[in-house]
C-alpha cells in the first residue's frame, strides 16, 4: 500500500524541519532581541522590566555614542558597496581572460576570503604597529617617514585604515561571484553583437553587463548585509576606539549587552539596525525585480 | 546463609566504587579566572591546583581562563545558566564585584568567614571589601595590588635626574628634564582603554584631594561644578601632549611595556605585578619604582577578590580551596608570583630583591587606598570616562569642556 500525497505537501514535509530550525535560531531569538528592547535587564536579575520606550529614547537622545556609529555604519556600507565590488569585478574580467597562472592567481586572490576574520584583524593589526609594523618600518626604508601614521590610533585614520584589511579579505568573495557570472554570459550572443560590428565595449556594455545582472545584484545585497553586520574585524582591530570614533552598530549593541550589561539598550540599538538593513534591502530587492520582470 | 552474605558484600562493594565514581564526578569545582601576567604566575597557580588535588582525592579543580572582558562577557552568559563556575574571580568593591553580588551570583560567604577564622588571617585592608556589601560577607581576597610608577634608571640618570621625585611638581620637573634630553617621560598604551586612565585617575587624586575624588567618582558632586575636576582633565592633557611616547592611541598595553623595556619611555604606571614581569624578561635590576607624587596619604590600588558562586553544587568544597589557596604556607611558597604582597598577614617577607623591598616600603607608608576609575564607577560611566580621558588624549576634545561632557552623561544615566 502506499500513500500518496500532492507535490504542494511533499514540498511542505520535505521544508518542515529546516522551517523549524530556522523559526527557532532564526525568528525566535529576532522577536526575543525586539521584545527585549522595550525591557530593562542587567543579564543578570531573574526579572525583567517593561520600560516602553525609553530604550529608544535614551539611544536617540542620550547615548553619546549611538550617532557616531550610526555615520561610521553607514559609510563603511557605502564604501563596502563601491570599493571590493568594483575591485572584485577588475579582478573577474582580468582573471577570465586565458592568461599564464590564472587557476593559482584565482585561488591566491579568493585565500582571505577563507581566512578567520579576527586572525585578519590580529594580521593587520601587527602590520598597523606604529613602531614595529610592515606599513611604517617600509615607509621609512623608502624614506617616506613623513609618510608615517598612528593607522589605528588616529582617529582620522583608524576607520580608513580597518577598511583596507576588510576590503583585503572581501574582495576575493566579489571576485568569485562575478567569474561565475563572466563564465556564464552566452558566446554566441557575444560573437553575433561583434558580427554586429560591435565594439569591446559595445559587447561589454550591451551584452556582458546585462548578462551579469543577477551576480550583480547578489553581489550587492550581500555587501550591504556584509557590511552593516561589519563586528569581528572592527573588535579585532580597534575594538571601537580611540574614544569610540571607529564604533559601529553591531559592536556597540554587543558592548551594550554583553560588557556593560545593558541588554535592553543594546537590544534597542540591535532592533535599530535591523530595521536600516532591511530599509535598505527590500527596495532594493524589489527594484530589481520589477526590472527584470520589465526585462529591462 | 554463606551465599546471600557475600552478594551482599559484593553488592555494598559495587555500590561503594560506583558512589564513589560518582562523587568524584560531582566534586569537580570550576573555577574561572583571568590568564595572568606572566608565567611564574601561571606555574605556580598550576602548581597550587595540584597540591590540592593530592591532598583531596576525588576532587577536580578545573581551571579556565580569558581575557578581562571575555571573563566579564563569559560570566554574564554564565550566570543566567547552570553552566555557572563554582568559583569566579572578580575585582573588589562596590562597581565590578558588587555587580555580580547584587545580581545574586554571590554566595554569602560568612559561614565560612567563621568556620576558617578568615578575619584572623588576612590583611585588614584587603579584608574590608569582603564587608561592603549587604546582605552578608561575599567573596575572599585573592591579591592585594597598589599601583606606582616604574622607571628606567639609565635613563633617568642620562637626563640628570639625581633623585626619585617626592612631590608632584617635581615629578613635572623631571618630566621637563627628559623631555630636554629626548626621552618620552611615560609609555601607555591606548587601546586597552584602562592604561591611560590609570595616569588621569592620579592626577585627579593629586588636584582635587581624597574627599573630593572619592566624592566625584561616587557622582555626589557635579564633575562640571568642580574647579579640580577640570584642572585634572587639563593636567591629563598637558602629560599626554607633552610627556608621552607617540603614537600610544593605536598600541595596547602590552606594547607599551615592550617599549618601557626597550627603553623609549623612561617610566610607566604600573601594579606591583610588574616586578614578576621584570624577573621573567630578566631586567629586574635595570628599574626602581616610586609611588605617584599625590600629596595624600593614600595609594592608588585595588584588592581582587574570589568569590563561590550561587550556582556551586560543591560551595563546601570551593571555600576550602579557597582556604588552601590563602593559607600560610602556600602563600608563603608562592610570594611574589601573584603580587610583591600577600593577602595573608602571616607572611614573612625575605626577599631583597630591591623592588620587591621597595613596594613593601610602598604599601606601608600609606593609611589607605583609592581605587581605578573603572571599579569606582558603574561600567557604562566607566566607559563614557574612557571615551572622554581617550578623546582628551587625542586632542579631539578641549579638556576644559572634558568634565562638563562627562557630567551630562552621568545626569542623563540617572
Amino acid at each position: 500500500m502506499s500513500v500518496r500525497t500532492s507535490a504542494p505537501t511533499q514540498g511542505l514535509i520535505l521544508l518542515a524541519p529546516a522551517l523549524l530550525v530556522y523559526c527557532l535560531f532564526a525568528v525566535y531569538p529576532m522577536l526575543d532581541v525586539a521584545a527585549l528592547s522595550f525591557m530593562k535587564w542587567n543579564g543578570l536579575s531573574p526579572t525583567k522590566q517593561f520600560v516602553g520606550l525609553d530604550n529608544y529614547v535614551q539611544v536617540f537622545t542620550q547615548d553619546p555614542v549611538f550617532w557616531q556609529a550610526v555615520r561610521n555604519t553607514v559609510l563603511w556600507t557605502v564604501m563596502s558597496v563601491i570599493f571590493p565590488p568594483a575591485i572584485g569585478f577588475a579582478l573577474a574580467l582580468a582573471l577570465n581572460q586565458s592568461i599564464p597562472g590564472r587557476s593559482p592567481l584565482r585561488a591566491l586572490f579568493y585565500l582571505p576570503v577563507i581566512i578567520a576574520p579576527i586572525a585578519v584583524a590580529t594580521m593587520w593589526r601587527w602590520m598597523y604597529d606604529p613602531f614595529f609594523g610592515l606599513f611604517n618600518a617600509t615607509l621609512t626604508a623608502l624614506g617616506l617617514q613623513n609618510l608615517i601614521q598612528d593607522w589605528l590610533g588616529d582617529r582620522n585614520v583608524a576607520l580608513y585604515s580597518m577598511f583596507i584589511a576588510y576590503v583585503w579579505q572581501t574582495v576575493g568573495f566579489s571576485l568569485v561571484l562575478f567569474l561565475a557570472g563572466l563564465q556564464n554570459v552566452s558566446q554566441t550572443l557575444i560573437e553575433a553583437s561583434r558580427i554586429d560590428g560591435a565594439g569591446r565595449f559595445q559587447v561589454f556594455r550591451y551584452v556582458t553587463l546585462p548578462a551579469l545582472r543577477p551576480s550583480i545584484t547578489i553581489v550587492l545585497i550581500l555587501s550591504i548585509i556584509n557590511s552593516l553586520k561589519a563586528f569581528d574585524i572592527v573588535y579585532g582591530m580597534t575594538g571601537g576606539g580611540p574614544a569610540q570614533s571607529t564604533q559601529m552598530l553591531a559592536l556597540w549593541a554587543f558592548t551594550q549587552a554583553m560588557q556593560l550589561g545593558d541588554f535592553g539598550h543594546g537590544a534597542a540599538i540591535s532592533v535599530v539596525l535591523l530595521l536600516i538593513t532591511i530599509a535598505i534591502v527590500i527596495p532594493y530587492l524589489r527594484w530589481t525585480h520589477t526590472h527584470r520582470e520589465s526585462g529591462l | 546463609m554463606r551465599v546471600p552474605t557475600l552478594w551482599l558484600r559484593w553488592t555494598s562493594a559495587a555500590a561503594l566504587v560506583l558512589g564513589s565514581a560518582l562523587s568524584v564526578q560531582a566534586q569537580e569545582i570550576k573555577f574561572w579566572t583571568l590568564n595572568f601576567a606572566n608565567d611564574s604566575a601561571n606555574r605556580a597557580f598550576q602548581s597550587i591546583v595540584k597540591q590540592f588535588q593530592d591532598a583531596n582525592p576525588g576532587v577536580t579543580i578545573k581551571v579556565e581562563q580569558r581575557g578581562t572582558d571575555e571573563h566579564k562577557s563569559a560570566l554574564r552568559v554564565a550566570s543566567g545558566s547552570e553552566q555557572a563556575p563554582d568559583i569566579y574571580f572578580m575585582w573588589a568593591g562596590l562597581g565590578l564585584g558588587g555587580e555580580f553580588v547584587k545580581s545574586g551570583l554571590a554566595l554569602p560567604m560568612d559561614r565560612y568567614y567563621a568556620e576558617y577564622k578568615w578575619d584572623d588571617r588576612f590583611l585588614p585592608v584587603a579584608l574590608s571589601f569582603s564587608k561592603d556589601y549587604p546582605g552578608g560577607r561575599f567573596g575572599v581576597p585573592y591579591t592585594f595590588k597598589g599601583e606606582a610608577i616604574y622607571y628606567n634608571k639609565a635613563l633617568f640618570q642620562k637626563a640628570g635626574i639625581t633623585s626619585e621625585p617626592k612631590t608632584y611638581d617635581e615629578l613635572v620637573a623631571a618630566a621637563d628634564k627628559l623631555a630636554k634630553a629626548g626621552i618620552p617621560a611615560f609609555t601607555f598604551g591606548g587601546t586597552v582603554n584602562w592604561h591611560v586612565m590609570r595616569l588621569m585617575d592620579e592626577i585627579l587624586e593629586t588636584a582635587c584631594g581624597a574627599e573630593k575624588h572619592d566624592a566625584l567618582m561616587s557622582m555626589k558632586v557635579n564633575w562640571a561644578e568642580e574647579p579640580c575636576a577640570t584642572k585634572a582633565f587639563e593636567e591629563f592633557h598637558n602629560w599626554t601632549a607633552k610627556y608621552t611616547l607617540k603614537p600610544f592611541m593605536g598600541i595596547d598595553q602590552l606594547q607599551a611595556f615592550n617599549l618601557f623595556l626597550a627603553g623609549r619611555a623612561a617610566m610607566m604606571l604600573e601594579g606591583d605585578w610588574l616586578v614578576g614581569q621584570l624577573r621573567d624578561a630578566k631586567r629586574l635590576a635595570d628599574f626602581a619604582v616610586f609611588p605617584f607624587p599625590t600629596g595624600g596619604k593614600r595609594l592608588y590600588g585595588f584588592a581582587e577578590y574570589n568569590y563561590v558562586s550561587t550556582k556551586s553544587k560543591n560551595p563546601d568544597v570551593a571555600a576550602k580551596f579557597l582556604d588552601f589557596l590563602a593559607s600560610t604556607p602556600v602563600q608563603q611558597a608562592h610570594l611574589g608570583e601573584f603580587g610583591t604582597i600577600s593577602v595573608n598577614k602571616d607572611v614573612k617577607y625575605t626577599s631583597t630583591e630591591p623592588l620587591e623591598v621597595a613596594w613593601r616600603g610602598i604599601f606601608g607608608g600609606y593609611d589607605g587606598t583609592f581605587v581605578n576609575g573603572d571599579q569606582a564607577f558603574p561600567l557604562n560611566v566607566t566607559t563614557e570616562y574612557w571615551r572622554i580621558i581617550n578623546q582628551v588624549a587625542s586632542d579631539s576634545l578641549d579638556p576644559k569642556a572634558a568634565a562638563g561632557e562627562l557630567q551630562k552623561f552621568i545626569a542623563n544615566a540617572k
